[in-house]
C-alpha cells in the first residue's frame, strides 16, 4: 500500500510540475509584455529613452527578465572592490554617442558588454534624444546602456520549486552583522506574556523569525516559523507579500490589546510579537521601534478581527459542503424509493432547474429572494458577529452541489435497487429495511465517497461568481484579479494550489473508496 | 375424422396441417425494427415532448430569423436622453405600441427584446458550434483511448496535466493572445473542453469493451474497428445524446460566467447584456433590463436540456419496448 501511495504521489508531483511550466510558458512567453502598461500612468508620461528603460525596469519586477544597468554594474564592481568611488563615477559618466566615450568608459564599457554578451545577455545602447538642435536632452533623452535576458524556463522552474519550501536556521541573518550570540533558546516562560504564564516557546537569534515555536490562544494553539511556504511574491495584487500569505493573512480591523514590548514598554497595540521578523538595521533607523524593541526583530504583522481569503472561503464552503450532503442524500434517496412519486418529479424539476439555468442567474435569484426576506446581501468584515451574513453565499453555494448530490445518489440508488442480488435478497426473505441498509445503501454509497475528499478539499478555492456577488473577501477571485493585473507571480502561485489540491483529493478519494469498500484493491495487479 | 363441431370454433382457430417448406423455414419472423424510428415514436409519445420541442424550434428560429428581419442599432437613441432606462409601459408610451419596447429599453435608449435576440443569436451558435466540435472530437478520441492500453496510458497523463491547468487562466490567454472575438471564444471553449468528454466517453468504453458478447466477437475474428463501430458505438448513442444534452446549455451557461468575471466576448452576447445589465439589477425600474436576458438564456438552456434529456431516454433501446 505504501509503495502503491508513493507512486502515486510521484506521478502526481510530476503533473503539478508540467502544470505549472505550462503556466509559466503561457505567462511568461506568450502573453504580451507591452499589456504590462496598459493602465500604467506613469508609463505614458515617460519620454524616449526612460521610457524604454522604464519598461526593463517593470519587466524585471514582473519576473519576465533580468535586467542590468550599466551604472549597476559599476556599483558591483565598487562593492567587490575591483574599482573605486572616483573610477566608478568617472567610468559611469556615458557620452551621448558611443564615439563620444572617454576612454575610462570605454574601457569599462568595452568589459560590460564582453561580460554579459557572453553569459548570453543583450546589450542595448541607447543614443541621447536632443531637443531639436539644441544641447538639452529632450525629455527622458539622457543616453542609456544596459543589458537584459529573458529569465530561461528551465532555470525559472528550478528557482520556483527550490525556494517553494523555506526552513529557517540561524545563518539566516548575515555573518557580518553584530547580533550577539547566534542560536536557539528553549523557555518555558514565554518573554511575551510577560515571563509568568507558564507557556513553552523556541526562540532563535540568528534565524528569520524570532520566535520558531511558540503557543497562543488561537486555533490551532501551536504555531511554528520554522518551515514558510513561498508560493511566489505578489507584484501588482498584494506588492511584496507571499501569495501563501496573501491567501492566509487575516484581514478586517486591527484588534487591540494590552502588550508588553520587549523593553519593557507597555501598550494598547495591535502587533503580534510572534511573528516578528529580521529586518537588517531597523532598530537605529526609528526611535517607535528603539522604544519597544531591545534588537532588530522589528517586523511584526498584526492582530485583525477577521479570518484569512482561505478562512472565509473555507468556513462558507465546508458549511455548505456539509449542508449539501445532510441534504442531498436523503433527498435523493428519498426520490429513489418513490421513483415516479410527487417527490421524484418536484426533486427532477429543482435538478433541471440547476443544471440547465447559467449559475450566475440562480445566485442573482437567491440573493433577490433572500434580499426580500430581509437576509444581508453583502458581506461585511466589520460585523464579524453578524452570522446571518453567512447565510445567503452559503445556500447559493449549497443548493447546485445539493442538485448534483441528489441526481447520483438518485442514479445509482435506482441501479443497485433493479440488480439481481436485490432480486435474490428480497426472494430470500429478507425484509425491505435489511435489503436497504445491508445491500443497497452500501453499495450506492461508494461512488459518492469517492467525491468528498474533493469537496472538502476545494472549500478552500473559494468560488467566483458567489464570492463576487456577495462581496466576500475569500480566496476564489484571487485568480481572476492577478490575472486581470497581469500579477505573475500570484498567477503561478494559485495554479501550484490548485493542482496541488486537485492531485490530492483524487488520491484521497481512491484511497477513501478502497477503506469504504474492501473490494477495491489497488495493490493488487489486474486478474 | 372427429366431429369438431362441439368446440364451438371457427375454422381458423383449430390446428390444421401444414407442409413442410425448407424456404420458410430460413426466415425469422420479427416485427420490423428500425432503431431511429423507435427513438422518435418513444420520444412523441409523451405529449409533453412535442411541447417542448415546440418551444426550442420556435426559440431557435426566432433567434436567428428576428434579428435578420428587423435593423437593431444599439446606439440610434443616443442623444435622446429620455429614451434610456425605460420600463415596458414608460418605453410603449414613449415610442408607441411596437414589439421592439416590450421589455423596455437599456442604457444606451436600445431596445432591450432587440438586445436579447441579437445576443441569443450569438450565444446559440457559440454553444452550437462548441458542442459539436467537442462532441466530435471528444467522442472518437474517447473511442481510441478506452481501447487501446498504450494510448490509456499517455492519455491518462495528459488529462492529468490539462485538467489542472486553470481554464479560466487557458481562457484569459487566448483571448489576450488574440482578441476578444466569437470565433477566439470558441477556440477557449474547445482547445481543452474535449477533454473532459474523450474521458468520459473512454470510461463508457472501458466499461463496455469486455463484456462477453465482445469477447465473443473478438474470437470470432471481428476487427477492432468493427467491434467499436457496430458494437460500442449503438450502445453509447443514448449515453452520447444525455451528454451533449449536458453539454449545449453548458457552453451558454459558461459564456455568461466568463462574460460575468469580464473575460467574455466583444460582441453583446447574452452574458455581456447579463453583466452589462449587472448594476441595473439593484437599481428600482431598471430591473426589466437585467432579468429579461438573465430569464431568457435561462429558458433556453432548460429547453435545450430538457429536450436533450428526453431524447436521451428515448434513444436508449430499453425504453423502445
Amino acid at each position: 500500500m505504501t509503495k502503491y501511495l508513493a507512486k502515486r504521489l510521484l506521478h502526481g508531483a510530476f503533473s503539478i510540475c508540467v502544470v505549472v511550466a505550462l503556466v509559466m510558458i503561457m505567462i511568461y512567453s506568450m502573453l504580451d509584455r507591452m499589456l504590462v502598461f496598459a493602465q500604467d500612468p506613469v508609463y505614458s508620461h515617460q519620454g524616449n529613452n526612460t521610457k524604454t528603460t522604464y519598461r526593463y525596469q517593470k519587466w524585471e519586477e514582473y519576473g519576465y527578465l533580468d535586467y542590468v544597468p550599466f551604472a549597476d554594474y559599476l556599483l558591483s564592481l565598487q562593492r567587490s572592490g575591483a574599482i573605486d568611488e572616483e573610477t566608478r563615477a568617472g567610468a559611469a559618466a556615458i557620452a551621448n554617442t558611443p564615439a563620444g566615450d572617454s576612454e575610462l568608459t570605454a574601457e569599462y564599457v568595452a568589459k560590460f558588454t564582453e561580460e554579459y554578451e557572453a553569459k548570453g545577455y543583450t546589450v542595448t545602447r541607447l543614443k541621447a534624444v536632443m531637443q531639436g538642435k539644441t544641447k538639452r536632452y529632450a525629455s527622458g533623452g539622457q543616453p542609456q546602456l544596459f543589458a537584459y535576458r529573458d529569465i530561461p524556463l528551465t532555470h525559472r522552474l528550478l528557482d520556483y520549486f527550490t525556494s517553494l519550501l523555506d526552513i529557517d536556521s540561524i545563518h539566516y541573518v548575515p555573518e557580518d552583522a553584530d547580533i550577539g550570540e547566534r542560536g536557539l533558546t528553549f523557555t518555558t516562560r514565554d518573554p511575551m506574556y510577560g515571563g509568568e504564564k507558564f507557556s513553552p516557546a523556541i526562540l532563535g537569534n540568528g534565524t528569520r523569525h524570532k520566535y520558531l515555536v511558540y503557543f497562543d490562544g488561537r486555533f490551532p494553539f501551536i504555531h511554528q516559523n520554522v518551515a514558510t511556504i513561498h508560493l511566489g511574491t505578489s507584484y501588482t495584487v498584494n506588492t511584496g507579500v507571499d501569495v501563501f500569505d496573501t491567501m492566509t493573512r487575516s484581514q478586517g480591523s486591527y484588534v487591540r490589546s494590552t502588550i508588553a514590548y520587549p523593553t519593557g514598554l507597555v501598550e494598547e497595540s495591535a502587533d503580534d510579537l510572534h511573528t516578528a521578523v529580521y529586518s537588517a538595521g531597523s532598530l537605529g533607523t526609528s526611535a517607535v521601534y528603539g522604544d519597544r524593541f531591545t534588537d532588530d526583530y522589528t517586523s511584526t504583522s498584526t492582530v485583525r478581527s477577521g479570518f484569512s481569503k482561505i478562512g472565509y472561503s473555507f468556513v462558507i464552503g465546508i458549511i455548505s459542503v456539509v449542508m449539501a450532503y445532510l441534504l442531498g442524500l436523503p433527498l435523493g434517496l428519498a426520490m429513489a424509493l418513490r421513483k415516479d412519486k410527487l417527490i421524484d418529479k418536484i426533486g427532477t424539476i429543482y435538478i433541471v432547474f440547476i443544471i440547465a439555468v447559467p449559475s450566475l442567474a440562480y445566485i442573482f435569484l437567491f440573493k433577490a429572494i433572500g434580499g426580500r426576506m430581509g437576509l444581508p446581501t453583502t458581506f461585511n468584515m466589520e460585523q464579524s458577529g453578524n452570522r446571518m451574513m453567512y447565510i445567503l453565499p452559503i445556500i447559493s453555494l449549497a443548493l447546485p452541489s445539493v442538485a448534483n448530490l441528489m441526481k447520483w445518489m438518485r442514479r445509482y440508488m435506482i441501479d443497485q435497487m433493479n440488480s439481481d442480488y436485490v432480486k435474490f435478497a428480497r426472494s430470500g426473505g429478507l425484509t425491505e429495511g435489511e435489503i436497504f441498509t445491508k445491500h443497497i445503501w452500501k453499495n450506492a454509497i461508494i461512488p459518492i465517497v469517492h467525491g468528498i475528499p474533493s469537496s472538502v478539499l476545494f472549500s478552500l478555492t473559494g468560488a467566483i461568481i458567489t464570492e463576487r456577488v456577495y462581496v466576500v473577501p475569500g480566496a476564489g477571485n484571487l485568480l481572476t484579479e492577478a490575472i486581470n493585473k497581469y500579477d505573475n507571480g500570484v498567477i503561478v502561485g494559485v495554479t501550484l494550489f490548485y493542482a496541488v489540491l486537485s492531485v490530492l483529493s483524487i488520491i484521497m478519494g481512491d484511497l477513501l473508496m478502497a477503506a469504504v469498500d474492501p473490494r477495491i484493491s489497488f495493490t493488487t495487479k489486474d486478474r | 375424422m372427429e366431429d369438431l363441431s362441439r368446440f364451438s370454433l371457427s375454422e381458423e382457430e383449430l390446428f390444421s396441417h401444414v407442409d413442410h417448406s425448407e424456404l420458410e423455414s430460413e426466415k425469422i419472423t420479427a416485427p420490423r425494427y428500425s432503431y431511429w424510428q423507435s427513438v422518435f415514436r418513444v420520444f412523441f409519445r409523451n405529449k409533453l415532448n412535442i411541447v417542448i420541442l415546440a418551444i426550442l424550434i420556435f426559440l431557435v428560429a426566432f433567434a436567428y430569423i428576428y434579428p435578420m428581419l428587423t435593423e437593431y442599432d444599439r446606439f440610434g437613441n443616443l442623444l435622446n436622453s429620455t429614451t434610456k432606462h425605460l420600463g415596458p409601459a414608460a418605453a410603449i408610451r414613449q415610442f408607441g405600441f411596437s414589439i421592439h419596447w416590450l421589455l423596455g429599453t437599456g442604457g444606451a435608449g436600445e431596445s432591450t427584446f432587440d438586445a436579447i435576440w441579437n445576443g441569443s443569436r450569438i450565444s446559440i451558435s457559440l454553444a452550437f458550434i462548441c458542442a459539436a466540435i467537442n462532441m466530435s472530437v471528444g467522442v472518437l478520441l474517447g473511442t481510441v483511448w478506452g481501447f487501446s492500453k498504450r494510448v490509456d496510458n499517455v492519455m491518462t497523463e495528459v488529462y492529468n496535466v490539462l485538467g489542472n491547468v486553470p481554464y479560466i487562466l487557458l481562457i484569459s490567454v487566448l483571448v489576450m493572445l488574440f482578441s476578444p472575438s466569437f470565433w477566439t471564444m470558441v477556440l477557449a471553449l474547445t482547445i481543452t473542453g474535449w477533454l473532459s468528454i474523450a474521458y468520459f466517453i473512454r470510461t463508457q468504453v472501458v466499461i463496455i469493451r469486455d463484456r462477453e458478447y465482445n469477447l465473443a466477437s473478438k474470437c470470432l475474428g471481428t476487427s477492432t474497428v468493427k467491434i467499436a463501430m457496430k458494437n460500442i458505438l449503438p450502445f453509447m448513442t443514448s449515453v452520447i445524446v444525455t451528454l451533449l444534452a449536458t453539454e449545449i446549455p453548458s457552453y451558454i451557461s459558461y459564456e455568461v460566467f466568463l462574460s460575468y468575471i469580464g473575460m467574455g466576448l466583444s460582441e453583446m452576447s447574452l452574458g455581456r447584456l447579463i453583466y452589462a445589465a449587472e448594476g441595473a439589477m439593484v437599481t428600482p425600474g431598471w430591473e426589466m433590463e437585467f432579468w429579461a436576458p438573465v430569464a431568457i438564456a435561462s429558458i433556453i438552456t432548460v429547453v435545450l436540456y430538457v429536450v436533450g434529456q428526453n431524447l436521451g431516454d428515448a434513444s436508449d433501446p430499453r425504453t423502445h419496448m
